[in-house]
């Protein structure tokens, strides 16, 4: 594998987690799929449509998300919004990634010279 | 709407469950609008952007996308590998000495030995891939790919805390005996009657149900030596003993109740000599007693499983109780 690919895989795998901490944060207000999208790719989280529209599927059959169908609109919209056990569960994450991020970061300073 | 649209919104919707698709429809409708507004109305580009719509389908489904997990494939494979080498061996030379006897050629015999290799081989595993599908499938306590792993569940080292020898080697001496046996009275009969040797049964079953029920036998004596082998009953064993059972008893049944198993020509023979009174009730205690030896063997099947299961968390929480777990001898 050369470097690039193995770059991708490795990144695929380390932000696996973090779009659905930012979709349990951001929809402490009420969205639909592609505005989250457009919110989601404005902060440089890299995520497809395709991916976030089942994603937000699943986490609502977990119950960490509720839904409406809005009919306001010119067509229906699905509006997403993070249920109580959502809450619980970002406060959580969110704690953990704070950790990681310590940890990470306290490794970073460690490492430069060690391996030369 | 356009055609397009539609087309895309109907390959998703066929390739998830039946019981999904109502409820999903709306999902993927808002789905692509949403993403052709996002494109300015550029329908083709939005489609070509959400993909495959079987990968779209997928990540939508709920329940395994594959036959077989991670969970379960290495025991899969380990089954598989087990169990190959032994049966298609076993098969091929029952075939081979069954036609020499039976009078064919070399080439024949050869030749029928092979494709009964090939048929056995594709038929184990096919049917163990059933079986670790179904396990994938099945969310019971002890069974499933969920099932939480325990030290407990290690295998004992060759040397020791088998199950017994003998409890194996006699039930395969017994499958083999019935297999060699189901061969033999088809070929060199013991029957003979006014000189004239009688096949047991219907020479025409041959073209499906005899091979069938030696494959069925062969997988047997694969399993008794594969329980051997693993040193102890599991629910898996316990699955496969029984659908075994099942495969053997449900044909049997089926051609006992329709006259179709016994060779028509000797039944005819002992009518002449004894009357026709005695071949529907002979035939129906054969099959209530074949029927209950299966059922309890199956059910036996899964009482030895709850007892190994039992035994081992015994031998974990009292480690110095009445079944201390065995010293390596060494």
């Amino acid at each position: 594998m050369d470097f690039s690919a193995l770059l991708a895989a490795t990144q695929q795998e380390l932000r696996r987690g973090t779009v659905v901490l930012a979709c349990l944060l951001l929809l402490g207000r009420p969205g639909y799929g592609y505005a989250l999208l457009d919110q989601l790719r404005d902060l440089g989280f890299a995520v497809d449509a395709n991916t976030l529209y089942p994603l937000l599927r699943r986490l609502e059959s977990q119950g960490v998300l509720t839904s409406e169908w809005n009919t306001e609109e010119s067509r229906p919209r699905k509006f997403y919004r993070t249920s109580p056990e959502g809450h619980r569960l970002a406060a959580e994450l969110l704690a953990d990634w704070t950790r990681l991020d310590e940890s990470i970061r306290r490794l970073g300073l460690a490492a430069p010279g060690d391996s030369e | 709407m356009t055609a397009l649209t539609d087309r895309y919104v109907h390959a998703v919707l066929r390739a998830v469950p039946g019981r999904q698709r109502a409820d999903l429809e709306p999902d993927i409708g808002a789905l692509v609008a949403d993403t052709i507004d996002a494109r300015d109305g550029d329908e083709r580009a939005a489609l070509a952007e959400l993909g495959d719509p079987s990968l779209l389908a997928a990540r939508y489904a709920e329940g395994p996308q594959h036959l077989i997990g991670p969970a379960v494939y290495g025991e899969w494979r380990h089954i598989l590998t087990l169990l190959l080498p032994i049966i298609v061996p076993i098969i091929a030379a029952i075939v081979l000495a069954a036609n020499l006897l039976g009078g064919s050629t070399v080439g024949e015999a050869i030749v029928a030995a092979m494709a009964s290799a090939i048929g056995v081989g594709l038929q184990t595993v096919f049917w163990v891939t059933l079986v670790f599908a179904v396990i994938e499938r099945v969310d019971a306590p002890g069974v499933g790919p969920k099932r939480a792993w325990s030290v407990d569940d290690l295998p004992e080292l060759p040397d020791d805390g088998r199950v017994g020898l003998v409890e194996s080697g006699a039930s395969f001496v017994f499958s083999v005996l019935v297999l060699v046996g189901l061969v033999w009275v088809q070929l060199q009969s013991p029957i003979v009657i006014d000189g004239q040797r009688f096949p047991l049964f219907d020479p025409a079953l041959w073209s499906l149900w005899l091979p069938w029920f030696i494959v069925v036998m062969g997988a047997e004596i694969a399993l008794v030596a594969a329980i051997y082998l693993r040193g102890r009953w599991t629910v898996a064993s316990a699955i496969a003993n029984a659908v075994l059972g099942l495969a053997f008893v449900g044909p049997a049944l089926y051609l006992l109740q329709n006259d179709l198993l016994f060779d028509p020509v000797l039944v005819a023979k002992l009518t002449e000599i004894a009357g026709g009174a005695w071949l529907r009730p002979t035939t129906t205690i054969i099959g209530v007693v074949v029927a209950l030896v299966v059922f309890w063997d199956a059910v036996d099947g899964f009482l030895k499983a709850r007892r190994a299961s039992q035994a081992r968390v015994t031998a974990s929480r009292h480690p110095g109780g009445p079944n201390p777990p065995p010293r390596p001898a060494r």
